[in-house]
């Protein structure tokens, strides 16, 4: 028997174009005293990662396409990462030989890097209503005479899409025309690009530009409501204030949720105008009738996925605004001071309401993903016997 | 501990009025607020915040009692008490709480589809309706000064300095009595002087009173200021059944509150100190516990400035105060004085533009239920202020004013109601809709590793392949986990739960911070944060019928609830399973027989406090046998505690621990940690019961673990405590070294205190870490904002922090003499990732300490902390850490310490620390003179140079230049310009006053001016002065050396690398050494070195061999055949490049076609044998396979003979290149030809090499380089060279020499030359007749041509059009991928337009947008 564990230390979650590395450790179990003890082969190993698509088969109408089944016997020598995998395939990247003819020894153990970059142009995981994007980084080994045995370890992609190219040795400030500096050059560009994918979020979602809304209805104002930035990223918390003070028609109860919508391209859809799905995240519910002002803070949960776009599947955030108004814009009642008599007021029992909806579009980004790990429903770890 | 978010809310009266409430009194649970303005009473309903009722008085009444001025409910909430001005007391009956009405109920329109906002609006949602109705006034004759509710009394002060006791029923004449203060006997403690007042009281009242019940008496401040407790010897409150203590030395006393739970009574004073009082047992004598002040440090500007504290708002669980002052503001503290928030400084005191703000002054506050608001009436003065801001920014839409009342949000710490074992290890923050906790913790990756044994790698645990070379991956990851990030995972409450059941009462979270119980009002709820989902009661009716009284904690996957079942009316133990449904059907329900207080687990057992005083120990046992698992629950034992616990109600937390090796019952009393020691002679049975030991006064927190672990014995078995004020405590068991005498020592342990900056939450044991969370502020303001809330206070974050205490135990012990624990305790913390910086910190604090010390001290501690670093190996690079972040005036007593610094920089060089050597250098210069610093700076910059250390080297040489110009002027410049390239480690350098006068230069060649090397030097150093000419020419004489040296050894790469990184002439060097080092006296040796170097596989010879490739098959022929693809590949790219010189027209493919069938078999049969060769390289080959696009095009070209590995099955790959149409054998007899070129990097640094020979003339060199890379031009170009007449003679003869050499160990050992040494043939003839005619031509057939006549036959063939064939092939390749970058090319200018940065203004009006509700 060997075992076989695959383990990302940097954690399970990764942006497109960052570098992913993984280890990738062969173990004998058998200990050097075990009367039974013997070596152990393996013919080879490769490892590639590669990103599996699945539609519901009710939303979305995919194009039929020809049908390559997995064709090859279990003796081939062939990797095909997503066999047995639902969906399909949308992206890979070259496999990589880990090793050819591994020999074990009881009690010997090899590790074996694996590293490649994320391919930048992939979607990111989704788990959506409709559709899902699921990748993983499938590991292959086979013994010899025996049928390829695959280990996956499931990761997370957050993309940021605007992201710059992956840069090229010109967009560097010095340009290492040596051939014999490219070597340091090569490890610190793969940083780097996370590095401007960091700076390039926290240069979008830190500024604050504050916008201001009159939330009316037919019947008058109600409140006025100021977000102060509407590009986020996740794990952050969106925050807005309501002033109801200025309003002219009081306000029972308001609630804001945070919301995605997943809408499939006109193309793919099921059916004509189907409806966009949407999905809640988070809400926070306040009454507010003798309120003047007051805010929230919803959490943009961390493992939920920033918005994008692929030719299948557009996913946008919003935040939904519900209002519970009063029907008659009453009057506050005074107080008149000096009153001969004794004067009780006690609060109507019945208010005639009407309720509204608002929709505010924002906008969410990737962040950290070292932070995202920490949350992720991955391990980042996986293992096998073979 | 509490923690303030977000922005006060404000609520506004709806009732229009000029008056301003100024008096704020909660009901007993806090659900209804009574507020109170000149002649208004008000109720507030807390969730919603609604206005109840109003009760205005009519001008008659107003005028004869005068306006209202304070409040107090009794305790059931049916009646309210108001004192007015003129001495009355008015009592409202409070009347239709009980009823089901409602108010502010919605009516939604009928017929109109609309959905429901919250399904359960109409109950929860709305306030009850309530009415007020006036009883008779009471006339009390003289202004009342304080009221204060009892259960069935209401008692009242007088400024006539008579005490009233009034019944709330029976008001009037039966149930009032008065006592006057004079009579009250006060001492200064109970026992002396019982007889007779012995302070004159005449014409002095009460000011302020409360009634503490734990303490069963009142503290009273007195109107001249003296504070006093006032208690009575009987139940009943007689006058002559009163006894009085004092405040010694106190006489500015203005208000008073006091807690509970904690038996504490804190006095505000004029001064604007709060003086925290407790009751000394013994002697009754009231004792200082600690203050709360504002410290000069934190509040400089206001310490002194916040005029006498105006009120005092303990918690409603009392583990913070709220303290306001005259001049307004708000401050917290924990309640043994750790201080927490106050709005007097910084961002709530400044706005963003630096200007004051006016603090906030208060008229009256009270918290709100549970403690997650705080309900603030802003003073007038400043509410107008508010109100004027409003009316310049917009115009105001109601000209009358109206009430505003600020609520505070805040979210507390699950410990402070609920302190069980595994909140200990989490932080888990609860608010009044979320929970905070903290994600990523170490903790988390232990215990789930636990649970789950291959689910989890700890980071730390990385094989060594992972560690170096870069520093930044997983080691400073993993600490940058621990120490730097500040974020919390916030889960929302579900709201179904939370509407119902609001407020949240307790929070617990699980071991492993999966899971999370919260109990509110009634029933609970749990999520899971694996799923993601809240799990709540099926059937409402359960829900509803419990409510948790004990607390929650998780068993494993169990939740532990103690609570109340309303239907059977008696208190319970159950317990119900995670993974089922949340059900009473699934529930193990223990019948309890009194009030459970607390609870908590261990290991497998439940620890109940109940409310007659004692303990119950249960044991838990999970059943599988169901069809979902169950627990069952047993006794194990009742203790009672009476006779140690005055009060039920002051127990603060019950724990079972493992402490002191045996099993032992924490248990938190007020002020103290009382330790029950319990053998464990029997543990499953009777426990024998022990006396209680006082531990530590004034605890707010203990952590202890039930996790063991052999190597850390010292952390985990220790009893953490935080004190408040005065830091954390550890309770450290001290161990026998060697296991020597055990008995001695076993129950030996060591209190030691230690202060941290933080408020600690969780202590994670193995971690040595403590674990806390900060408020934070943002300011919002000029924003463009008009909300004036926004501008006026910062928008408030919880941060979460971490702090390393471990060097403050550390140090404590070696004070102690206990230099052995220290040691044992350091070791097994040695593999932690801050473990460097602990010793780091050791060093640093004993050192300020010491040497900044006034008096001289007599047993100085530097020198045992010094030996006991060099314990560690990191010792050198401690001390040197040390003092680079120290004052140099302080480095005479550290080095006096730890020994001279030129023998630590010896020692580093030993070990080969060049980092920390470097670092000691910087010590050296400014503790050495310059001659000795150069000695040592050019002892490290050799060994750099040696290890290539290439980012050292540049600052050495920076750092001699430095030294040298140092001589000269003086006080060096200051840095003008920034490094380019800053790498870490060396900042130093930078911020430290060396003279950088010269790095830009330095630094330039080495990365700007490459293209230089190209050119002969330009005279870059003829340009600097005498002085750097010296020093230049020093450091050029060395580089020179090490140029030499490489050079001799034949180690081309790393000459290159050093030139490269260095900016070496490399050229102009060269020409200087044509004749001398430059030479080759090797030829065969030296391509065999650069073979090596550059990973460079020698050249195969296609033998004809017989094995056949389809007889072969099997795994082993397909991953050959992927090796070679990876090489091949990427010599693809380069084909154009090995073309250019002839650059023939890829138009060959009928003649290719030929080939193709022609050398099939032997192609394929190559490629076998190629392969075998290749397994030497092949991780190098791996780590370059790059470009999938050049993956797929040599895919296709080895799938034919075996299936496919890569392309089939595989929609995406679209095989491009299937239009060659190639012939499976062509192309395999193209990638065996490749394969026999090295990687391409290697490639492109030998061209590089070939052309800095070719500038500098180095024929020879160029000649070698012209062979490995089978370049048959450059050989042809060399060898016409050598007719120069230039050329030293000596020169031609070592080509020829070398080229016979080499022809003849390649006819020896390495066939795979011949083809080439064939077809530059020509040439050598050549070279032979123009030289000498010594040579035999025949010396340059194919040697193996006897031996192998028809293989050879075939290759000579195949040789010679080999290489055309390559070409031929490439080509087309090569224009199919035209991303792919010209290898050939070195010198590419570096692209000097960069796209210009986009500035998107997004002009993003600050300007109203009109919104319509749809």
């Amino acid at each position: 028997m060997i075992e076989v564990v695959a383990s990302m230390a940097r954690g399970p979650v990764f942006l497109a174009g960052e570098l992913m590395e993984c280890l990738i450790t062969f173990t004998n179990p058998m200990s050097h005293l075990s009367t039974s003890a013997s070596s152990e082969m393996l013919a080879w190993a490769s490892a590639q990662i590669h990103c599996q698509f699945h539609a519901s088969e009710n939303r979305v109408a995919l194009p039929a396409r020809g049908n390559k089944q997995d064709v090859q016997a279990d003796s081939d020598t062939v990797l095909i990462p997503s066999r047995g995998e639902r969906g399909q395939c949308v992206l890979d990247t070259p496999p990589k030989i880990l090793f050819c003819d591994l020999r074990l020894d009881p009690g010997e153990s090899k590790t074996f890097p694996y590293s490649e970059v994320v391919p930048i142009d992939g979607p990111p995981s989704f788990r959506g209503q409709a559709v899902k994007y699921v990748y993983k980084l499938t590991i292959g080994c086979q013994r010899v005479n025996s049928p390829i045995k695959l280990l996956r370890v499931p990761f997370r992609v957050l993309v940021l899409q605007g992201m710059p190219e992956p840069p090229f040795p010109q967009d560097e400030e010095v340009s290492p025309s040596n051939p014999f500096l490219e070597e340091e050059e090569a490890s610190r560009r793969d940083a780097r690009a996370l590095e401007r994918a960091l700076d390039m979020l926290m240069v979008t979602t830190s500024r604050r530009c504050p916008h201001m809304f009159n939330i009316t209805n037919m019947r008058g104002k109600v409140a006025k409501f100021c977000i102060f930035k509407t590009v986020y990223r996740l794990g952050e918390d969106i925050v807005g204030t309501f002033n109801f003070s200025e309003g002219d028609i009081p306000c029972l109860q308001y609630s804001v949720s945070l919301q995605s919508e997943e809408e499939i391209q006109e193309q793919y859809q099921r059916r004509p105008g189907q409806a966009i799905s949407v999905t809640g995240h988070g809400r926070h519910l306040e009454s507010c009738l003798h309120t003047a002002s007051s805010h929230f803070s919803l959490p943009i949960p961390l493992n939920v996925t920033p918005g994008f776009s692929t030719d299948t599947v557009t996913l946008r955030w919003r935040l939904h605004f519900e209002f519970v108004t009063a029907r008659d814009p009453t009057e506050p009642p005074t107080v008149l001071q000096n009153q001969s008599e004794v004067t009780v007021w006690a609060g109507a029992e019945h208010v005639d309401v009407d309720t509204f909806s608002w929709n505010l579009p924002i906008k969410v980004l990737p962040t950290n993903p070292a932070l995202a790990s920490y949350v992720s429903q991955f391990t980042g770890t996986n293992s096998i016997s073979i | 501990m509490y923690f303030l978010t977000g922005w006060p809310r404000r609520l506004l009266c709806p009732l229009r009025s000029a008056e301003e409430p100024f008096h704020i009194q909660p009901s007993s649970q806090r659900f209804y607020f009574a507020l109170l303005s000149e002649t208004q009473l008000s109720i507030w309903f807390s969730r919603p915040s609604v206005l109840i009722v109003s009760y205005i008085e009519s001008v008659k009444a107003a005028a004869q009692f005068g306006f209202y001025q304070k409040a107090e409910w009794k305790p059931d909430d049916s009646m309210v008490a108001v004192a007015t001005a003129k001495g009355y007391i008015l009592l409202f009956d409070v009347l239709g709480g009980r009823d089901e009405k409602y108010l502010y109920e919605p009516v939604y329109p009928k017929g109109s589809p609309r959905v429901k906002v919250t399904p359960g609006y109409k109950e929860e949602q709305c306030a009850p309706a309530l009415s007020l109705e006036m009883k008779k006034p009471v006339d009390l004759e003289a202004p009342i000064t304080s009221l204060q509710s009892l259960q069935e009394d209401l008692l009242v002060c007088t400024a006539d300095g008579y005490l009233h006791v009034l019944h709330w029923d029976g008001l009037g004449s039966n149930g009032r009595k008065a006592i006057c203060l004079t009579t009250i006997p006060f001492s200064l403690d109970l026992q002396s002087a019982r007889g007779g007042p012995s302070l004159d009281l005449e014409g002095v009242h009460i000011r302020c009173m409360e009634y503490c019940v734990t303490l069963d008496g009142f503290a009273v401040v007195l109107s001249d200021g003296r504070l006093g407790f006032i208690t009575p010897l009987s139940n009943t409150i007689t006058a002559d059944q009163l006894q009085g203590v004092w405040a010694a030395d106190v006489c500015d006393g203005t208000c008073v509150a006091v807690n509970n739970k904690y038996r504490l009574m804190a006095f505000g004073c004029a001064s604007g100190s709060v003086l925290v009082y407790m009751i000394d047992t013994t002697t009754g004598s009231m004792q200082l516990s600690h203050r709360l002040e504002l410290t000069p440090k934190h509040y400089p500007d206001i310490y002194n400035k916040t005029g006498p504290v105006k009120l005092i708002c303990w918690s409603p669980d009392y583990s913070v105060v709220m303290v306001t002052w005259e001049c307004g503001g708000l401050s917290l503290w924990s309640v043994f004085g750790a201080h927490l928030i106050c709005t007097l400084g910084e961002d709530f005191a400044y706005q963003s533009d630096g200007t004051k703000k006016d603090p906030l002054k208060i008229s009256s506050m009270s918290w709100g239920a549970e403690g997650y608001h705080l309900w603030v009436l802003p003073y007038r003065q400043e509410r107008r202020r508010q109100e004027e801001q409003d009316v310049e920014m917009v115009s105001p839409p109601h000209p009358s004013l109206q009430a505003g009342i600020l609520q505070f949000h805040f979210i507390k710490s699950a410990l402070t109601v609920n302190p069980c074992t595994s909140n200990q290890e989490q932080v888990l923050l609860h608010g009044e809709d979320r929970l905070y906790l903290t994600c990523g913790d170490p903790t988390q990756i232990h215990s789930a590793s636990d649970a789950h044994p291959h689910t989890h790698l700890h980071p730390r645990d990385s094989s060594p392949l992972h560690q170096p070379p870069n520093p930044d991956s997983p080691l400073s990851q993993g600490l940058s986990t621990l120490l730097g990030h500040k974020h919390w995972q916030v889960v929302q409450i579900h709201s179904t739960y939370l509407e119902s059941n609001w407020p949240i009462r307790f929070a617990a979270i699980d071991s492993a911070g999966q899971c999370i119980a919260v109990a509110g009002r009634r029933g609970f709820a749990h999520y899971s944060l694996f799923t993601r989902k809240w799990k709540l009661f099926g059937n409402i009716t359960q829900e509803q019928n419990m409510t948790v009284t004990g607390g929650l904690a998780w068993w494993s996957d169990f939740v532990v609830v103690a609570c109340y079942n309303f239907t059977d009316q008696q208190e319970q133990l159950r317990l119900y399973q995670r993974s089922s449904n949340l059900d009473n059907a699934f529930a193990s329900v223990t019948k309890l027989h009194s009030d459970t207080l607390l609870l908590n687990v261990f290991r497998n057992m439940i620890i109940l406090f109940r409310a007659d005083c004692s303990i119950c120990l249960y044991s838990i046992e999970r059943r599988n046998d169901g069809p979902c698992p169950s627990a069952s629950v047993e006794l194990l034992q009742e203790v009672s505690m009476s006779r140690y616990i005055p009060h039920p109600a002051l127990v603060v937390s019950v724990t079972l621990t493992s402490v002191r090796t045996e099993t032992g019952i924490t248990l938190k009393a007020p002020q103290q940690v009382a330790h029950h020691v319990e053998s464990d002679a029997c543990r499953q049975q009777e426990l024998p019961f022990c006396p209680p030991v006082v531990l530590a006064q004034c605890v707010e927190n203990v952590w202890t673990t039930c996790r063991s672990n052999k190597k850390k014995r010292h952390l985990l078995e220790a009893l953490w405590l935080s004190c408040g004020e005065a830091g954390m405590k550890v309770w450290l068991p001290l161990f026998p070294r060697d296991h020597r005498k055990p008995h001695s020592f076993l129950s030996r342990r060591i209190m030691l205190p230690f202060h941290i900056n933080i408020y600690p939450l969780a202590v994670l044991f193995e971690d040595a870490l403590v674990l806390g969370a900060t408020n934070e502020t943002v300011l919002y303001d000029g924003q463009g904002s008009s909300e004036p809330l926004e501008a006026l206070f910062p928008y408030c974050t919880v941060e979460r922090t971490s702090q390393i205490y471990l060097h403050h135990i550390l140090r404590q012990l070696l004070v102690r003499n206990l230099g052995e624990q220290a040691l044992m305790l350091a070791q097994s913390c040695a593999s932690l990732p801050y473990f460097p910086h602990v010793l780091e910190l050791m060093v640093h604090v004993v050192l300020e300490e010491e040497a900044t010390s006034r008096e001289p001290i007599p047993d100085p501690l530097l020198p045992t902390v010094a030996k006991f670093i060099t314990e560690f190996p990191l010792f050198l690079q401690t001390i040197v850490h040390c003092a680079r972040k120290t004052e140099y005036a302080l480095w005479n007593y550290l080095f006096a310490a730890v020994g001279n610094p030129k023998d630590l920089f010896e020692e580093c060089l030993m070990a080969q620390d060049l980092d920390t050597a470097a670092s000691y250098l910087i010590i050296l210069q400014n503790m050495e003179v310059p001659a000795v610093s150069r000695q040592h700076a050019t002892l490290l910059f050799n060994t750099a140079l040696e290890q290539g250390k290439w980012d050292l080297c540049r600052h050495m040489i920076r750092f001699l230049k430095a030294i040298g110009s140092g001589e000269m002027e003086s006080p060096p410049t200051t840095p003008s310009t920034q490094e380019p390239s800053s790498t870490g480690g060396f900042e130093f350098f930078r911020n430290r006053s060396i003279s950088l006068s010269q790095s830009a230069d330095s630094i330039a060649t080495g990365k700007f001016n490459l293209q230089k090397t190209f050119s002969m030097p330009t005279g870059a150093s003829a340009k600097g002065r005498d002085v750097e000419c010296a020093e230049n020419m020093y450091i050029d004489m060395m580089l020179w050396r090490h140029a030499r040296h490489l050079l001799e050894q034949v180690r081309l790469r790393d000459l290159g690398c050093f030139s490269a990184q260095l900016g070496f002439e490399l050229i102009g060097w060269l020409c200087r050494e044509r004749n001398r080092v430059a030479r080759v006296d090797d030829f065969v040796s030296a391509l065999k070195k650069l073979h090596k170097d550059f990973l460079w596989p020698f050249p195969v010879i296609p033998v004809g061999s017989l094995n056949s490739p389809l007889k072969n098959g099997g795994c082993r022929t397909v991953l050959s055949s992927q090796l070679l693809k990876s090489q091949s590949a990427d010599s693809l790219l380069n084909s154009d490049m090995d073309t250019a010189p002839t650059s023939t027209a890829p138009t060959n493919h009928t003649w290719m076609d030929g080939l193709g069938q022609r050398s099939k078999d032997m192609d394929t049969a190559s490629s076998v044998h190629s392969s075998q060769h290749s397994p030497q390289t092949q991780d190098a080959f791996l780590s370059l396979l790059t470009n999938k696009v050049e993956e797929y095009s040599i895919g296709s070209a080895t799938d034919l003979t075996e299936t496919s590995s890569v392309v089939d099955g595989d929609w995406t790959m679209v095989d491009e290149n299937s239009t060659l149409s190639l012939s499976q054998a062509e192309l395999e007899h193209i990638s065996m030809e490749l394969a026999n070129k090295g990687p391409h990097k290697s490639q492109v640094q030998l061209r590089y090499l070939l052309h800095v020979f070719m500038e500098a003339g180095c024929l020879e060199w160029c000649v070698v380089i012209g062979l490995i890379l089978r370049d048959a031009n450059v050989i042809k170009q060399m060898i016409s060279f050598l007719d120069n007449p230039e050329v030293p003679p000596e020169t031609v003869q070592s080509v020829r020499n070398g080229l016979l050499a080499v022809d003849a160990w390649a006819s020896a050992d390495c066939l795979g030359y011949k083809p080439f040494l064939n077809l530059i043939q020509p040439q050598l003839q050549q070279l032979m007749e123009s030289t000498s005619e010594q040579v035999q031509p025949e010396a340059f057939q194919p040697a193996s041509q006897a031996s192998k006549l028809s293989a050879s036959e075939g290759l000579g063939g195949a040789a010679v059009p080999r290489v055309e064939d390559t070409r031929g092939v490439a080509a087309p390749l090569g224009l199919a991928l035209p991303s792919l970058e010209p290898a050939g090319a070195f010198p590419r200018p570096p692209s000097e337009d960069s796209p210009p940065e986009q500035t998107e203004e997004q002009a993003e009006e600050e300007g109203t947008y009109d919104c319509t509700l749809s």
